[in-house]
């Protein structure tokens, strides 16, 4: 700064208001400001209910890991596709997710925050109607949908935006083409490994071509149904995961013996309900799949014989085995099976084989080289070499040791004559909010603030301007 | 014009009130003209739940914070603005008489420090009320209100800080306003806040424009408080758990940055509240009062007992509540001491419950210096302690605390003097009373599951502040720091100063969460043969970063990297160059998150650095005075032994030390009245630490 220049006015004036991007995921809810590099406020989309004192309580947030509380029972308000089902709790939840880390309580009156000295009768009267403000007044709010969003869907969220959270613009993206933006690219095929989907996007020049969007149930949550599939199936002993909630303490086994453990127990009445155990022993199997679960990284499927003649199936049990402890201290070395529950994603014949999975069989065509095939298939001729080699991996799921490896073989594979090029973040907050950090970048560009949508509009033409201005 | 406009306009309508300050003086851009911020003028505020930590000036050796406000207001008469001391309102009839001057003594009432009101107060109206019965030709009696300020009362106090979150925002302010104007710091004096992890981003940005706008700091740093905790250790990687009033919060920092991510933020129901409710449900059918049980809870006899210790004289607990006859033992001598006694000699110390108390505090200095003082000093120890047993057992009183099976504490309590005389005129007052308590087992179990459980089903708050810990280690991101993570626990805060705390918490994470060692002996790695990643060119490849192998992390592991190296035949695994950059240049740093082995395998606490004597390590004492709400602004003088659990605020002097004077703002470590005035209160976000 060139000290001639005159010091700016000693007071700020301005009132620069950055907008809020909810990117609302099966699994997770992301919201935070745009221009940060990081969601702020990152919580299960999951939400608790139980009953206490005769009253309905409902548990958001991270608090449904921690605390086990009577009777409390775990639902989502979206359903496997990642679609809006229950629009009541799926507002009360992403309002969660910005009003706990964001926005927070209104700091008040004005008047009252110390700054304002008024005379005491120059109160004036309608200052108070807007002590109830709605949550998101002031800040314009960006919200991202998948690719294969009904269009119901999308006209209620703006009117939940406009009406019930007073935002004062709006506008609503594809995960998909968000996800390509926070790679630095307008053209990309985007690989969104979720935890309920995993989806496959082409965009072009920022569009998103609908004809080519494919997704399949084959996410995080069905990986998890192979693992517990494994664990059934497992020898000597199948493997039950008891979820840390209801050990008091353990004590140290040799590997493959059984826990010695103390468990605690609940009145019948107080028990929490299934679904809340089913969710903690995700997050025992979230760890497995973090420790010990790795993508056969080919070039070749692991069912098939290696490149030097010896089956990889072989191959793979001449590796150290991975060794995990469960939250009742029994411990196991896991080999060649830490490979198998995954293969099942390029796959399908791979799969491993549990009845009671509610999952039913992958068929090929929901496997992910088969979805990109259907994808490519859908889309212009001439795009496809420019999307092959613009293929961007995104999602949590798609952290998997091994997996992009895997995946730039398949495709290689594939399709042997374009040029084939993965990009994936190296950095696991990237890959796993990259059509958040999509929206942080499109929602603080100044280019964009001709695309909200604002409440005048809104006003104007009702929630089916969604359709027009969000293409 | 186009669609933009909407936000700036309804985001006017919010902060159109403001009304257009008299400009500030102008102050020129930092780094060309603005001088350097001194040491002793850096103003620290400190605001927690139930007290607010401040200081005016960093020392040459870091202490204690030396002012200590109540973090409660009291509605001023006129609404919306606050007193930091009750005031009550009197109607007194005052004779006014020619000569006369009865009226005064009122007038230096008002003025009467807040110390020692007691003294003047309890005198004088006496011979006012005398004065008035005597009929006098000359005088006619009129009402006049008189204010005074009650220092001792909490009746009718606002607390603007809840578990941690503001919940009265003109009241929060007047607070701060009320700390700047007491410690009244010059015109250049930077100001460093230490945030509760509980405010939202909007909260802090309010907190920004109102220090900017209201004290015209020219420089402003807003510092979390896990983060300080940090800097109070000298550690870039820990896992900070506060452990407040109502509320704890544990926070996961790893190379100097908060993990928001899985974050326990005001976990509610764990705070040392929870450990008085406790000791409330088990001792309160002995008649025991809750002021009682929290200067019980901080009293040196009651201690937390690591998990499976069996409690002294077993036989104890079967019998606990059987026999109430035997419980609500107001120890030996003073039982009948709870009766007000009048006021004292002018002192508000008042009362002797025990009269060896006052000769213990005085010691024979001639036999210290002329004899061995530490047998001197032992013996008299000794004494006291036989004395306040009631002189039983000698041997019984060498026990451990833990091994006995009654101890007792001396409580104190203030009774407000309710004699007619008092009632009428004057300022309320009280006195303070002391007598023994004695209390059986109960007081190790302060931590056990409550009985009436409300609405969650774990045992104890120590299981709920694990599994929170389990759960934010988890939620970090870098796998590889986890493991340090669990090394490096870092436990402040004042819930955290009963005896054992610390030690009964790690054994509760022993017990649920650390693994075992034959499931952790070969942990390694995958090898890398296959870790790589292929890089299929492109700036926005994967890059092959620091594969994740033994040499990386030897010692993270707990597993002799020879040995691990050994197994897994990694032929001379390449010293891999952080790969290419990323998307990000930024990111310096790249992890991975999968492929790595479980933790924890072992854990523990850090220690605090001991080149700060005045933060000792466990500063468990039995801090006399009531709760600590009643001590008024007392700056540490009653209250010994601030150790530890303010390493927080420790942290916070070294970062103003390091922020303000050493780099001047190199390291964005505070953001400048400049700064503001280009970015407004959400530029904030940028300095946040």
């Amino acid at each position: 700064m060139n000290p001639s220049n005159p010091p700016q006015a000693a007071e700020y004036g301005g009132d620069e208001v950055s907008a809020i991007v909810l990117d609302p995921g099966y699994s997770t809810t992301r919201a935070g400001f745009a221009g940060e590099d990081a969601p702020k406020s990152l919580i299960p989309t999951y939400y608790g209910k139980y009953n206490a004192d005769g009253q309905e309580k409902i548990v958001y947030g991270d608090d449904v890991f921690v605390t086990p509380r009577p009777g409390l029972s775990v639902h989502n308000p979206l359903n496997k596709d990642g679609i809006v089902e229950d629009w009541d709790m799926a507002e009360r939840v992403w309002e969660h997710s910005f009003m706990s880390r964001l926005t927070g309580t209104k700091a008040g009156n004005p008047f009252q925050n110390g700054l304002n000295d008024i005379a005491n009768d120059e109160l004036p009267a309608e200052m108070e109607v807007e002590s109830d403000e709605k949550p998101l007044s002031d800040s314009p709010l960006l919200m991202t949908e998948p690719g294969w969003n009904p269009a119901k869907a999308r006209e209620k969220t703006i009117e939940i935006a406009m009406e019930k959270w007073d935002t004062p613009a709006f506008y609503l993206a594809r995960t998909g083409v968000l996800a390509s933006f926070a790679s630095g690219k307008a053209s990309a095929l985007v690989i969104d490994i979720g935890a309920s989907n995993i989806s496959i996007t082409p965009i072009h020049d920022g569009m998103i071509l609908k004809r080519g969007v494919q997704h399949s149930p084959l996410g995080g949550d069905y990986i998890s149904s192979q693992i517990s599939a494994l664990f059934k199936a497992n020898s000597p002993q199948p493997i039950t995961i008891t979820p840390h909630y209801l050990i008091s303490s353990k004590t140290a086994v040799e590997a493959g013996q059984a826990p010695q453990a103390k468990y605690k127990t609940f009145p019948a009445d107080k028990a929490p309900d299934a679904s809340y155990r089913a969710l903690l022993e995700e997050r025992t199997l979230a760890e497995f799949k973090e420790c010990v679960v790795q993508v056969w990284p080919g070039p070749t499927r692991l069912s098939a014989p290696g490149p030097n003649g010896i089956p990889n199936e072989d191959m793979a049990r001449t590796y150290p085995g991975r060794p995990f402890e469960f939250p009742d201290g029994y411990n196991q070395v896991f080999g060649v099976d830490r490979f198998r529950v995954v293969e099942s994603l390029f796959d399908a014949k791979a799969a491993v084989p549990d009845p009671e999975s509610p999952f039913p069989p992958p068929t090929p065509a929901q496997t992910i080289p088969e979805l990109v095939k259907a994808s490519l298939a859908g889309v212009d001729v001439d795009l496809r070499p420019h999307l092959l080699a613009n293929v961007v991996v995104t999602g949590g799921s798609s952290l998997l040791y091994g997996f992009t490896e895997r995946l730039n073989h398949e495709l290689m594979q594939m399709f042997p004559g374009p040029r084939v090029r993965v990009t994936a973040a190296g950095n696991t907050s990237e890959r796993r909010f990259g059509s958040w950090i999509g929206g942080s970048i499109l929602a603080s560009l100044g280019t964009f603030h001709q695309m909200w949508i604002s409440k005048k509009e809104y006003e104007e033409h009702g929630p089916n301007i969604v359709e027009k201005r969000c293409k | 014009m186009g669609p933009k406009r909407n936000p700036r306009k309804s985001s006017q309508r919010v902060r159109t009130p403001r009304k257009t300050a008299p400009p500030a003086p102008q102050r020129p851009f930092r780094g060309t003209i603005m001088p350097p911020f001194k040491d002793e003028h850096i103003l620290l505020i400190a605001p927690g739940s139930q007290m607010t930590l401040a200081q005016l000036g960093l020392p040459e050796t870091f202490t204690p914070a030396q002012s200590r406000f109540p973090t409660r207001m009291f509605p001023a008469e006129k609404k919306g603005e606050y007193e930091p001391y009750r005031v009550n309102e009197k109607r007194q009839q005052v004779k006014i008489s020619n000569g006369t001057t009865a009226p005064k003594p009122d007038v230096e009432m008002k003025d009467a420090e807040a110390a020692t009101p007691a003294t003047e107060a309890a005198v004088k109206p006496e011979g006012e009320t005398g004065a008035t019965e005597n009929p006098d030709e000359s005088t006619k009696t009129v009402e006049e209100i008189f204010y005074e300020e009650d220092v001792a009362s909490d009746e009718g106090a606002i607390y603007p800080i809840q578990n941690g979150r503001i919940v009265d925002w003109p009241c929060f302010f007047a607070l701060l306003t009320h700390v700047y104007n007491t410690l009244s710091p010059p015109f250049h004096t930077p100001i460093m806040l230490v945030g509760q992890p509980a405010w939202s981003a909007r909260d802090r940005e309010a907190i920004a424009q109102f220090i900017f706008e209201k004290f015209k700091a020219p420089a402003f740093s807003m510092m979390d408080s896990a983060l300080a905790a940090c800097y109070g250790y000298g550690t870039s990687t820990a896992t900070v758990i506060d452990v407040g009033k109502g509320k704890v919060d544990v926070t996961a920092v790893t190379d100097f940055a908060v993990n928001e991510h899985g974050r326990g933020i005001a976990l509610e129901g764990c705070g040392g509240d929870a450990m008085t409710d406790r000791l409330v449900e088990l001792l309160g059918h002995k008649g025991f009062t809750r002021e009682m049980c929290e200067q019980l809870k901080r009293s040196n006899i009651t201690e937390i007992l690591p998990p499976g210790t069996p409690l002294p004289g077993a036989a104890a607990t079967a019998r606990q509540g059987a026999n109430p006859a035997a419980a609500a033992s107001t120890g030996g001598p003073d039982a009948n001491d709870s009766a007000p006694r009048g006021p004292g000699d002018g002192t508000q110390t008042g009362t002797d419950a025990n009269n060896e108390d006052e000769e213990e505090g005085v010691l024979d200095v001639a036999a210290i210096v002329s004899g061995n003082t530490t047998e001197y000093l032992a013996n008299i120890e000794k004494e006291k302690t036989t004395n306040k047993k009631g002189a039983t057992d000698p041997k019984a009183a060498r026990l451990p605390n833990s091994k006995k099976e009654k101890a007792s504490f001396q409580f104190e309590g203030f009774a407000p003097l309710e004699g007619e005389k008092a009632a009428a005129s004057g300022p309320r007052q009280y006195v303070r009373h002391t007598r023994d308590i004695e209390v059986s087992v109960e007081r190790f179990l302060l931590t056990s599951p409550r009985s009436n459980t409300g609405d969650r089903l774990t045992s104890g708050i120590l299981e709920d502040i694990a599994t929170q810990i389990h759960h934010t280690i988890l939620a970090v991101p870098d796998a590889t720091k986890r493991s340090e993570l669990w090394d490096s626990l870092i436990i402040v805060g004042c819930g955290s100063k009963v005896k054992g705390f610390t030690q009964a918490l790690l054994g509760v994470i022993t017990q649920k969460f650390i693994l075992s060692p034959s499931g952790t002996i070969f942990t390694s790695e995958i090898p890398s043969t296959f870790t790589t990643p292929l890089p299929t060119g492109g700036t926005n490849t994967p890059a092959p970063m620091g594969q994740p192998g033994p040499m990386y992390h030897p010692a993270a592991h707990g597993v002799n990297p020879l040995l691990v190296a050994a197994t897994h035949n990694n032929p001379g695994m390449p010293g891999v160059m952080p790969g290419t950059p990323s998307m990000d240049p930024n990111m310096a740093s790249h992890y991975r998150s999968t492929g790595h082995s479980q933790t924890p395998t072992s854990t523990k606490t850090l220690k605090l650095p001991e080149y700060f004597p005045d933060f000792k390590d466990q500063g468990n004492s039995n801090a006399p005075g009531a709760s600590a709400g009643n001590t008024g602004v007392n700056p540490g003088a009653s209250q010994s032994g601030h150790g530890s659990e303010e390493a927080i605020f420790l942290g916070a002097q070294m970062a103003a030390k390091v922020f303000f004077v050493v780099d001047q703002g190199l390291s964005k470590g505070y953001m400048s009245r400049a700064d503001y005035n280009e970015g407004g209160p959400s530029a904030i976000h940028e300095y946040i630490l």
